[in-house]
């Protein structure tokens, strides 16, 4: 018997140990490419004033880079140690990115970040800026596979079911690595982290701006980040609607949830819900406030296709329950005997196959064998309802991601034209708009992610696996331990994190070995101060 | 004769390039997306820090005459 609780405790330390990386890698993915600009500037135009911005801002990379690898590296054992039978499941197919990512983040990531902190005096001008970019690509590229064989879990294309081993089989490798959805993901969530690279610094030189600190530094990181941000927002909204598109293809209960629709649309005045308090239990929505003729060409592109409800897409589930619970008894029959009539039988209704596993939850003692006409009905219920993700959580981290991605977008757009007008100082409502939205990118990826895998329940593998059998058989006493030891050792990281960066960032670049001079010293501990001789640490 | 290999290689760099284009078009649309899309953006960022130099420099200049 499977207990649900350990499966929902490794849900939570899933999402704990995900939540708490994915706050480090969407810095490093934007600041990456924004110290390859800065860079390109420092060689084309010699000004000593862009190596140090390169300097300083690669500074406060190189302390997200160092935490954020530490807490992606449970992960990958996570897989292991916590869901197993998914593990078993696809762990041909699954295996293959995720190696090819700890590949790239191990060996090309870290090979170049580390000539690129130390390869400044070693290095010609051109060749370390080859190498800041190779830092750029690697770290793109590793979230490039990670999202690959994330693609495969939203939709399973490249792989085939095999009765005889158990597990999903490699087809194609191509299918898997130009999956629309890996794609789609790919390019949203790289762009995201464009988004928090250049919030990041564009925020940080307001501070300086508002203080009237480091005025030459923080102009010139303002304008770059500015410019880099309003583009990078752009897209992102671009793109995020590709990925709507698509999960309103492959994913029909994650777009109907993230809508909030219970009832089937009726084009084309079917309207957008704004605002609604979505009840799951009741499944009906209290107070919307919707858009009339705005959902319709918002998520199919057109005026005219309906789009599916919870209702409707619930109805449609049950004959495929029906039929996944008829290729898991011919399976399990196949398994025992090896007699072709068994697997002919599982062939007949094996692409509703992880229908039958979500059915096995309520059937009596777990077993589908178990299941009489009687019981059927409520089995069928109770699975059907089961297929829809929790709406209210789906609802609203869809509405704060895209509410706040807006918002990003007219802070760079005002910060850009200021800045391009160099006006900037003259408004410091755009720079306090800037400084205080610092963390709130990093933040709107999280809700990203929420709408991306809660949206994807309640499956592992959509339409092939349930979370529910992916687990591993742990103790609820072991799953308890190991969440809070998790919970405390990744708060730790987060709070040494936040430290060192509010430590560097306040101290600016006057600090760091680059040449641009602080307006103020006073405040300086002695090797900090000017005339302070480098090569006499005993003064 | 150097600058004839010059141009053969970029040539050859140019076509490999709208090769790849063509594949990923067909293949990877969004990749294909995402490399011309970074492309750009770096290359805006980059022309902003330019353009300010030359705002900075133009400022100097009028308050020098």
């Amino acid at each position: 018997m499977i207990n649900p609780t350990v499966v929902d405790l490794s849900r939570l330390q899933f999402a704990l140990t995900a939540l708490y990386h994915f706050q480090f890698v969407p810095l490093t993915l934007g600041l990456t490419f924004l110290l390859a600009a800065m860079e390109t500037v420092y060689v084309i135009t010699g000004k000593q004033i862009y190596k140090d911005m390169t300097l300083f801002w690669g500074k406060l990379f190189g302390i997200n880079f160092a935490i954020g690898v530490a807490t992606g590296l449970t992960m990958e054992f996570e897989f292991g140690t916590n869901w197993s039978m998914y593990s078993h499941f696809v762990g041909d197919v699954f295996g293959t990115p995720l190696a090819i990512e700890g590949l790239m983040a191990f060996f090309m990531e870290s090979t170049f970040v580390g000539l690129m902190f130390f390869g400044w005096d070693r290095l010609s001008k051109p060749a370390h800026l080859v190498v800041t970019y190779l830092v750029a690509l690697g770290s793109n590229l590793s979230a490039l596979w990670i999202l690959i064989a994330n693609g495969f879990m939203q939709d399973p294309v490249g792989a085939k079911f095999d009765p005889t081993t158990m597990r999903m089989q490699f087809k194609s490798f191509g299918a898997l690595v130009f999956s629309a959805d890996a794609q789609a993901k790919f390019v949203h969530t790289t762009v995201a982290g464009f988004v928090c690279g250049s919030m990041f610094v564009m925020g940080i030189s307001a501070f300086y701006l508002l203080r009237r600190q480091h005025r030459d530094f923080a102009l010139r990181s303002f304008r770059m980040a500015a410019l880099f941000g309003v583009i990078a927002s752009l897209a992102v909204i671009t793109l995020g609607d590709a990925s709507g598109r698509l999960d309103d293809l492959l994913q029909p209960s994650k777009l109907a949830a993230m809508e909030g629709l219970w009832h089937t649309t009726t084009p084309p005045a079917a309207p957008w819900t704004l605002f609604a308090i979505p009840n799951d239990k009741a499944q009906k929505n209290l107070y919307p406030i919707g858009i009339p003729y705005v959902l319709t060409p918002l998520v199919a592109h057109d005026f005219t296709s309906a789009i599916p409800g919870v209702f409707a897409l619930e109805r449609d589930a049950k004959p495929k329950i029906v039929n996944g619970m008829k290729a898991i008894v011919a399976l399990k029959a196949y398994g025992a005997t090896h007699d072709p009539a068994a697997l002919a039988e599982f062939r007949k209704h094996e692409n509703d196959m992880g229908y039958g596993f979500l059915a096995q939850r309520f059937a009596p003692d777990q077993d589908l064998s178990k299941v009489t006409p009687s019981n059927l009905p409520t089995i069928l219920d109770r699975a059907a309802r089961e297929t829809i993700p929790n709406v209210f959580v789906e609802f609203w981290a869809f509405r704060l991601m895209v509410a706040l991605g807006v918002a990003f977008l007219i802070v760079f757009a005002f910060g850009a034209y200021y800045s391009l007008k160099n006006e900037l100082e003259k408004h410091p409502w755009v720079l306090k708009a800037a400084m205080y939205a610092i963390p709130l990118p990093v933040l709107t990826t999280l809700f990203g992610w929420i709408t991306a895998e809660n949206g994807r329940q309640p499956w592992t593998v959509f339409g092939w696996l349930p979370t529910f059998i992916s687990a591993s058989s742990h103790s609820v006493g072991y799953m308890v331990f190991s969440l809070v030891g998790f919970a405390l050792l990744y708060s730790a990281f987060i709070a040494a994190e936040l430290y060192l960066l509010f430590k560097y960032a306040r101290l600016g670049p006057g600090y760091h070995g680059a040449t641009v001079r602080p307006v103020e010293s006073a405040a300086r501990p002695a090797f900090g101060q000017p005339g302070y001789a480098a090569d006499k640490p005993w003064q | 004769m150097t600058e004839i290999v010059k141009i053969i290689a970029l040539a050859g760099v140019l076509t490999l390039g709208l090769l790849l284009a063509v594949v990923a078009g067909d293949y990877a649309p969004w990749y294909f997306a995402w490399l011309v899309g970074t492309t750009m953006i770096i290359l805006i960022s980059v022309s902003g820090a330019v353009l300010l130099e030359t705002q900075e420099a133009a400022g100097n200049a009028s308050r020098e005459k």
